[in-house]
């Protein structure tokens, strides 16, 4: 048994912290290889995700809502009879969606639906993204029926359609409502990306998976991939935090 | 220039508007009075099709409005309305609620639309407010560039929704002095108030309503001095404190 001195003790400790960050990260390239490259990945699936989400998500939203808020004083007609449809194609897509765990829906897309698509990264933005777009339709829809029944009065009044009433009046208004929610549900979906690897898709997390699995070294990788997730969810919150204020400008008093 | 023929609403089985007929000549003044539940909001909002009539028919210019082919958008247009909660677009200063409508829907240069949004907003007596929020206005300012808002688009009748009744007693008088203004320039107005002295002052007709039907109408001075009808004279003696 030998006793180190403080010394000494910082001394290994570092050396044995070089060596191991080293084999980890530096050693074959690993770092830019398998993670940095993986974070690439998950960036560029949760990026067209997000975006996915939220065209597919908004539109589902404002199905929904003018269903609920039309549909009873409607004419009987073609029009009533496809919004009736679509809302019903709707309510049916978030009910499964959100009923089942994303990485199945994950699988399904890789080895089902989607089988002759060769790249991974592809499937599961499709994947991500039909997610993502049921959880932002409620989330919109709760925005859009937020807003004072007075606003799309006022609109109508003044001459616009329903459409330009919704553009220019209710969603920005919804909008601004939703923005926390939102910011949840894209933080959400950032760390959701995790699961890739299921379909074989090195992203951040299989990266450092593989790299614990190739030094053996689990330590490093994995905390390494932790404070990058953290990073850029702190990043995401700073940007819609700067977003929310700027939104209410309006609401000074 | 209005002209409403067996105009009947039912909601669900509630009937709040029962066969109404009536005409309403251009640069004419009507107050709509009576108890709550009577249907005069009901009525004034049927004159825009923010409610749809369950049967009748609406002529505004001569153009029936109620037939399913009639374009709702341009005839809204041509009609401002006024409403108890001002509805101030909140994420637009006052100038942008002004100027919105006629630069989307009359492709308004902005520049145009901010002369008009000047001027109108001299009109109600609030150019130093142009760049400000709804949120950081009374209850008076708001109703005034509401009143703005709705002229902006050069209507040509005036609905008035209970304008006065959301706001606190000392603002009524500013919000009614630019009524006053705008009838006296020949606007057509139709308004649903509970503000009988400027009824008595301002109005062509008053229409007295009670249970879905116009029980009774004429000048101001006949129906609030001379009502012929007990549920007329009964509902004045109740709001005799506001004569």
């Amino acid at each position: 048994m030998n006793h180190l001195s403080l010394g000494e003790a910082i001394t290994e400790f570092y050396l044995d912290f070089k060596a191991k960050f080293e084999l980890c990260f530096i050693d074959d390239n690993r770092f830019v290889d398998y993670m940095l490259s993986g974070l690439g990945n998950t960036l560029k699936i949760t990026f067209f995700a997000l975006i996915i989400g939220v065209v597919v998500g908004v539109v589902l939203a404002l199905i929904r809502v003018t269903y609920a808020k039309n549909a009873h004083n409607m004419r009987r007609g073609a029009g009533k009879f496809f919004l009736g449809f679509f809302n019903a194609i709707a309510k049916i897509y978030i009910t499964v969606i959100r009923g089942i765990p994303v990485v199945v829906q994950l699988m399904i897309w890789f080895f089902i639906i989607l089988v002759s698509w060769t790249d991974g990264v592809m499937v599961a933005i499709i994947a991500f993204g039909v997610n993502s777009s049921a959880y932002v339709a409620e989330i919109f829809r709760a925005g859009i029926m937020s807003v004072d029944g007075g606003q799309m009065e006022a609109g109508r009044s003044l001459g616009f359609g329903y459409i330009s009433t919704m553009r220019y009046i209710i969603l920005p208004q919804a909008f601004k409502n939703v923005l926390p929610a939102i910011c949840n549900e894209f933080i959400t979906l950032l760390k959701e990306t995790a699961v890739v690897g299921y379909i074989a898709v090195t992203d951040l997390t299989k990266g450092a998976y593989i790299i614990s699995g190739r030094t053996f070294e689990p330590f490093l990788p994995l905390i390494g991939a932790a404070l990058i997730y953290l990073v850029m969810v702190m990043i995401l919150s700073w940007i819609f935090g700067r977003l929310e204020r700027r939104l209410r400008a309006s609401d000074q008093r | 220039m209005i002209s409403v023929e067996h105009l009947c609403k039912n909601f669900g089985k509630l009937k709040v508007l029962k066969d109404i007929t009536e005409r309403i000549k251009p640069g004419e003044k009507v107050v709509i009075i009576g108890p709550s539940g009577s249907g005069k909001s009901t009525l004034l909002r049927c004159l825009n099709l923010l409610e749809t009539p369950t049967s009748g028919r609406i002529f505004i210019n001569g153009e029936e409005i109620t037939d399913p082919k009639h374009d709702v958008n341009l005839m809204r247009q041509q009609m401002g309305m006024v409403f108890q909660h001002f509805n101030l677009f909140p994420h637009y200063s006052v100038m942008g609620n002004i100027t919105l409508a006629p630069m989307k829907l009359k492709k308004m240069s902005q520049a145009e639309a901010e002369d008009l949004g000047m001027h109108l907003l001299e009109k109600v007596g609030l150019t130093d407010k142009a760049q400000e929020y709804p949120g950081r206005l009374s209850g008076g300012q708001k109703q005034r560039v509401a009143i703005a808002r709705a002229l902006a688009m050069n209507p040509s009748i005036m609905l008035f929704d209970e304008p006065t009744s959301a706001l606190d007693p000392e603002m009524v008088g500013e919000v009614l002095k630019v009524m006053a203004d705008l009838a006296a320039e020949g606007m057509t107005m139709l308004l649903v108030s509970h503000e009988m002295a400027f009824a008595r002052e301002v109005a062509d007709r008053v229409f007295f309503m009670d249970s879905g039907v116009i029980l009774e109408q004429g000048t101001p001075d006949e129906v609030f001095n001379n009502p012929q009808e007990q549920r007329t004279k009964d509902f004045l003696f109740r709001v005799k404190e506001k004569i």
